[in-house]
């Protein structure tokens, strides 16, 4: 036998009992139980709550959590800035991530990759001496943005390169005067070609970045300034004025080294940057960048201290068609430099490795996804092949000489791996040769992210 | 000095142009304004529809396809307290990520128009509106398959059989919802 406790709560409990205790414990019991059946009976003397709830109610609330179940289920309020709009922006995808932010408040979101170089031993001539093999973490960056209002958004990209350096590549304010047209300020990226503004490495095809995009458009570039962009319809365009190069820092490899990058930029001498693109359908778009400024910034003069002027002219048609897994790109660009024979003689450049007069570059690549056909967990596998001449030498002023290394082709085959949409592998082949005799093969591999 | 003032010039110029032309396109249209173009001059009222097991499965059979939920949203068109036509959303994946197709019907069960919604894959697996209309005025039936009645679209294999599965699976759900 066992003994039966009545809890505080009136909850049960057996215990092994003694008689006598047993006996004392029930009498106990039956006192408790006398004055708390009262107790109990007045309780249960309590209306029960009325139920106010009807099958409408019901059937109302399921009404309301069905409908915001499908909503949910729909996707319609997912979606995100589309690769258009991102580009019409004049930012990368990861780089657009503050636009998607509908009510006030940080975006944070970033890039980052890793560069392998290996250099053939020997040269196109056959002679020896490669740079060695460099393994770099070549960029790793943050995007922060803040959305202020509907109308205000900060945006700004702050990047280390090559693990050491830092730089801040982009700082800007919009102001959305409405839907499709924006007035912009700040440390600004030049919107010309194809990589500069959409740098991101799961974006741009290759391990690394077109040649012509680095000697005659010298992504990244990015000024000081203000302007408009916008888009109506299948037309986007962007168009400010920022400060101009420094030309002081041309060379024959180029426009590059005329960067002013944003710090302490000179800017005696201004510049226009603008482009315009037509998207037909989704996925397809081409254009024109134009950029147009002075670069000697009053620093550059002849023996009589006079001015040379460094009208710095920058022209390019681009094109890009995504459709189905095909991926066909494609770019022009023409520069010229004025009075770069004086500027090359005022900056005391050897007469065989001047600032040219106009440079010349392009390329046209295409890849193909192999699976984007077939139901696979693995966003893409791509194969593509790039084909480029560049020659920052094109023409050269009257008594100097070409720097043929400038004169170069390149062929490059590679395979690009994306696991998902925002991480990309890529390896790559590149045959490269130049007029000196003197391009040196490289084997490429990149692994980047984006969030 | 001058050529600054030629490029403030050009950009006030431009501001002015871009101004001009801001806010004449249209914004997306609602799911609501998609139906009352579909169905012009009619009353919409959206509605929740709960399948049964058995109505679950048999619109499975009907369609050949699968009917992986019970909920259905549906838009009911009606003139002079008359339905003239149902319009059925289905939200399916194509290949990784979703697609929301609205499906307009007639009364007769034949297809009138289809609008997409969502489209989270890459824009360019979007099904263009030309083949969209290759749906319209199909009911169901074997025919309604692609490379029979149904032209593939090219590069868009994924998109086109989840497009087909999607008109298949409303056809089936809104005959089995009239016959109840």
């Amino acid at each position: 036998m066992s003994l039966i406790i009545v809890n505080k709560d009136f909850s049960f409990m057996c215990l092994p009992f003694n008689k006598p205790l047993f006996y004392s414990i029930f009498s106990a019991l039956v006192i408790c139980l006398l004055y708390a059946t009262p107790v109990n009976a007045q309780e249960n003397k309590t209306e029960p709550e009325e139920n106010t709830t009807t099958t409408e109610d019901l059937e109302r609330q399921i009404a309301i959590l069905a409908e915001e179940i499908e909503q949910i289920r729909s996707g319609e309020t997912e979606e995100e800035l589309t690769e258009t709009e991102s580009r019409a922006l004049g930012v990368a995808p990861s780089a657009s991530k503050v636009y998607g932010r509908e009510e006030r408040g940080v975006s944070i979101a970033g890039y980052g990759e890793v560069l392998l170089e290996n250099y053939a031993a020997n040269n196109q001539s056959g002679v020896g001496g490669g740079a060695a093999s460099k393994f770099d973490a070549l960029r790793a960056i943050i995007y922060t943005g803040y959305r202020f209002n509907d109308k205000i958004v900060f945006n700004s990209e702050i990047e280390i390169e090559h693990a050491k350096e830092a730089y801040l590549e982009f700082a800007y304010v919009d102001y959305n005067l409405t839907d499709n047209f924006t007035l912009r300020g700040g440390l600004l990226l030049i919107p010309l070609g194809l990589v500069n503004e959409f740098h991101e490495p799961n974006v741009f095809i290759g391990a690394k970045r077109p040649d012509t995009e680095q000697a005659i458009i010298p992504s990244t570039w990015r000024e000081n300034g203000g302007g408009v962009l916008g888009n109506f319809g299948p037309v986007s365009f962007r168009a400010y004025v920022v400060n101009g190069m420094n030309g002081q820092k041309f060379a024959s490899k180029g426009l590059r080294g005329g960067r002013q990058k944003g710090g302490k930029a000179l800017a005696g001498d201004m510049a226009f940057a603008g482009r315009l693109d037509v998207t037909p359908t989704p996925g397809v778009f081409a254009g024109v960048g134009i950029y147009r400024g002075g670069s000697d910034q009053g620093q550059v003069k002849d023996n009589n201290g006079n001015e040379i002027s460094m009208g710095t002219t920058i022209v390019e048609v681009h094109g890009q068609a995504q459709f189905r897994g095909l991926d066909l790109r494609g770019l022009f660009a023409h520069a010229s430099v004025d009075n770069a024979g004086a500027a090359s003689t005022a900056l005391g450049l050897s007469s065989g490795k001047p600032i040219a007069d106009e440079l010349r570059g392009g390329y046209f690549q295409v890849g193909y996804n192999l699976l984007s056909q077939v139901n696979s967990p693995i966003a893409s596998l791509m194969p593509y092949v790039r084909l480029e001449k560049v020659d920052t030498q094109y023409r050269v002023p009257t008594g100097f000489t070409r720097d043929l290394s400038r004169d170069g082709t390149y062929k490059t085959i590679g395979i690009e791996l994306k696991p998902i949409n925002n991480v990309a592998l890529k390896a790559e082949y590149a045959v490269i040769t130049n007029a000196a005799n003197s391009g040196r093969n490289q084997f490429n591999i990149n692994l980047g992210y984006a969030f | 000095m001058a050529s600054n003032r030629f490029f403030t010039g050009l950009l006030l110029t431009l501001a002015i142009i871009a101004t001009f032309f801001a806010g004449l396109f249209a914004q997306d249209l609602s799911r609501e304004e998609i139906v009352k173009l579909v169905y012009p001059g009619t009353s919409v009222k959206s509605e929740y529809v709960f399948l049964t097991k058995d109505q679950q499965l048999q619109a499975a059979e009907q369609s050949g396809v699968d009917v992986p939920s019970a909920l259905i949203a549906r838009y009911l068109a009606s003139k002079n307290d008359e339905i003239v036509g149902t319009a059925y959303i289905d939200t399916h994946i194509v290949r990784t990520k979703k697609e929301t197709l609205l499906i307009a019907l007639n009364t007769a069960g034949e297809v009138l128009h289809i609008e997409v919604t969502a489209f989270l894959e890459p824009r360019e697996y979007l099904a263009p509106d030309a083949w969209l209309r290759q749906y319209e005025g199909r009911v169901l039936n074997a025919d309604l398959a692609i490379h029979r009645a149904i032209r593939p679209i090219a590069g868009g294999t994924l998109t086109a059989h989840a497009t087909n599965e999607a008109v298949r699976r409303v056809l089936a759900i809104d005959e089995i919802l009239k016959e109840n």
